[in-house]
């Protein structure tokens, strides 16, 4: 064994080590090792994305539930990204399959594809049509549904679209996915259907294609250091009205952009009970 | 025939004063579903069929103990009635160390209408416990299950039964019904919340093993819904249990 003489010169070695795991709020989850999903088409446990583009600052990110995770099934929420050049815009969409719906993974996938396709053209031509747009996402899960023989139910899932100026944000919503204006530390909603039903959850949801018509319109703008937020239930309900504890730390970890893997980690909190897929996109204003 | 209003003209048990649904406060802590199982103890379930209900009930709590994400989930009580109803289980977490009663043969009646009052009064005196616990609650489901009739008159329980579907009752369940025996398939129909939530015992079936199949049905429900507890799309998750008949169609 071999003595140090304290004060020795060598300088004591660190470990280069990551941080590992995720945030917890409250109680936490069990700690499992997820199943990988496996199926057609391919459908990643995460997804993380963001940039700046045309002074805005844009953060994505969609997170397997640890339902899902535990059985193997695939992710169920899904995003996209879009910029239109010709009007300075940022599109945006989130989705959340009906879990239910055997194929919602997929009518997820195509709905926010198809809808900002469908936005970025039609700024192209001047303006947008929001009903169009959510007639265009409904269609293409019909045309997915007769292509392989399915029921169009079976691809059941919300939308949310959003086009974000750094001067003027407008938002459209099938279901109950939320878009929230996160000022300061204060959650203010602008689509949001109601969460609860005589208090408790259980409500049923509108969902594409069925419910193309059910569709909610919003706008706003948003002050410097303000955020849109587009998210799935599976934040929404844990953010419990913009109230507690998960409400507090998101409100203070986004007061600023988290760097795009931060904001993934950030999304994928631990907190007992809370297994659905999650699914949220920031935009800050300059 | 409308269903009369609360306090007209039928005498009606107290039914306790609605108050504004409180929104979740800054404290929420989890999600949970109640579910609750209505069990008939009466003397007809002797033997063999009060056998193979209490293995399902070990059964079930065994195997939601087990799961990882399940039982933080789901509360489950026990409500048992013959002529009268007794909670036999508060809504408890079914944890491996959660003593379960035993249920017996008791009393010469089958009173439903014991069994919806009870329900009547249980359930928003739970959700209101968990709600102040913090929790997010799910509209409850019930699982009912008789092998006979009711004995009470039927203008009484068909009035106790209008009390807990009433949509204005907040906290009102979705109901689950499973007749064995001799139970009355047009009746076990009327009390499911929907026709395809009522199940009947296939002529010919034991009632034990019917029993059994129920049982593990009922847990098949309490994972699938479980799972399933995003928004609560609230079509309950329920596949029909072997050995039964699914009452959404004209009897023959």
């Amino acid at each position: 064994m071999v003595l140090r003489e304290s004060g020795s010169a060598a300088p004591a070695r660190r470990r280069i080590r990551l941080a590992r795991g995720p945030l917890t709020i409250g109680e936490p989850a069990p700690t499992i090792e997820p199943r990988l999903a496996v199926g057609e088409p391919y459908r990643p446990d995460t997804i993380a994305d963001g940039g700046v583009v045309f002074d805005l600052t844009v953060r994505a990110a969609s997170v397997r539930g640890l339902a899902k995770r535990f059985v193997g099934g695939p992710r169920q929420d899904d995003l996209c990204l879009a910029v239109h050049g010709g009007t300075e815009t940022v599109i945006a969409a989130v989705a959340d399959g009906v879990s239910g719906a055997p194929r919602s993974d997929l009518g997820a996938a195509l709905a926010v594809r198809y809808a900002t396709a469908a936005v970025a053209r039609q700024l192209d031509e001047g303006s947008v049509d929001w009903a169009g747009v959510f007639e265009q996402a409904a269609w293409a899960l019909v045309s997915e549904a007769r292509r392989t023989g399915s029921d169009p139910a079976a691809l059941a899932t919300t939308l949310l679209v959003a086009t974000a100026r750094a001067d003027a944000i407008a938002v459209a919503a099938v279901g109950d996915s939320p878009a929230l204006r996160l000022h300061r530390k204060d959650y203010h909603p602008i689509v949001s259907q109601p969460a609860l039903d005589d208090g408790l959850i259980g409500g049923a949801v509108a969902a594409l294609p069925r419910d193309a018509g059910a569709l909610e319109t919003g706008s706003c703008t948003l002050e410097s250091g303000d955020a849109l937020l587009l998210c799935t239930d599976g934040v929404a309900l844990p953010l419990a009205g913009g109230e507690g504890e998960l409400a507090r730390t998101l409100a203070r970890e986004l007061a600023r952009p988290p760097d795009v893997v931060d904001f993934a980690r950030l999304l994928d909190f631990s907190r007992s009970t809370y297994d659905d897929d999650r699914t949220l996109i920031a935009v800050w204003a300059p | 025939m409308e269903a009369s209003a609360p306090g007209a003209s039928e005498p009606t048990a107290v039914i306790p004063a609605p108050v504004p649904a409180p929104l979740w406060s800054g404290s929420v802590i989890g999600q949970v579903l109640p579910m609750y199982f209505v069990g008939d103890e009466s003397h007809s379930m002797a033997g063999d069929p009060i056998a193979a209900v209490n293995q399902g009930l070990i059964d079930l709590r065994d195997e939601v103990a087990m799961h990882p994400l399940i039982g933080k989930k789901v509360r489950f009580a026990i409500i048992t009635f013959a002529d009268t109803a007794e909670t036999r289980l508060e809504l408890s977490e079914l944890s491996e160390d959660l003593v379960l009663p035993t249920l017996a043969p008791r009393g010469r009646g089958t009173s439903y209408a014991s069994a919806f009052e009870a329900l009547r009064h249980t359930i928003p005196a739970d959700i209101a416990l968990l709600k102040g616990s913090g929790y997010q609650v799910h509209r409850p489901s019930v699982f009912f299950l008789s092998d006979g009739q009711p004995t009470d008159k039927a203008e009484k329980w068909r009035a106790r039964l209008e009390e807990l579907k009433d949509p204005g009752f907040r906290e009102r369940p979705n109901v689950m019904a499973f007749g064995v025996g001799d139970a009355d398939p047009e009746v076990i129909r009327e009390l499911a919340s929907a026709p395809r939530y009522g199940f009947m015992m296939a002529s010919g079936a034991s009632t034990a093993g019917a029993i059994a199949e129920f049982a593990a049905s009922m847990l098949g429900s309490m994972v699938a819904s479980a799972e399933r507890l995003d928004r609560g799309e609230q079509t309950i998750e329920f596949e029909k249990p072997e050995g039964f008949v699914q009452l959404d169609a004209p009897l023959v």
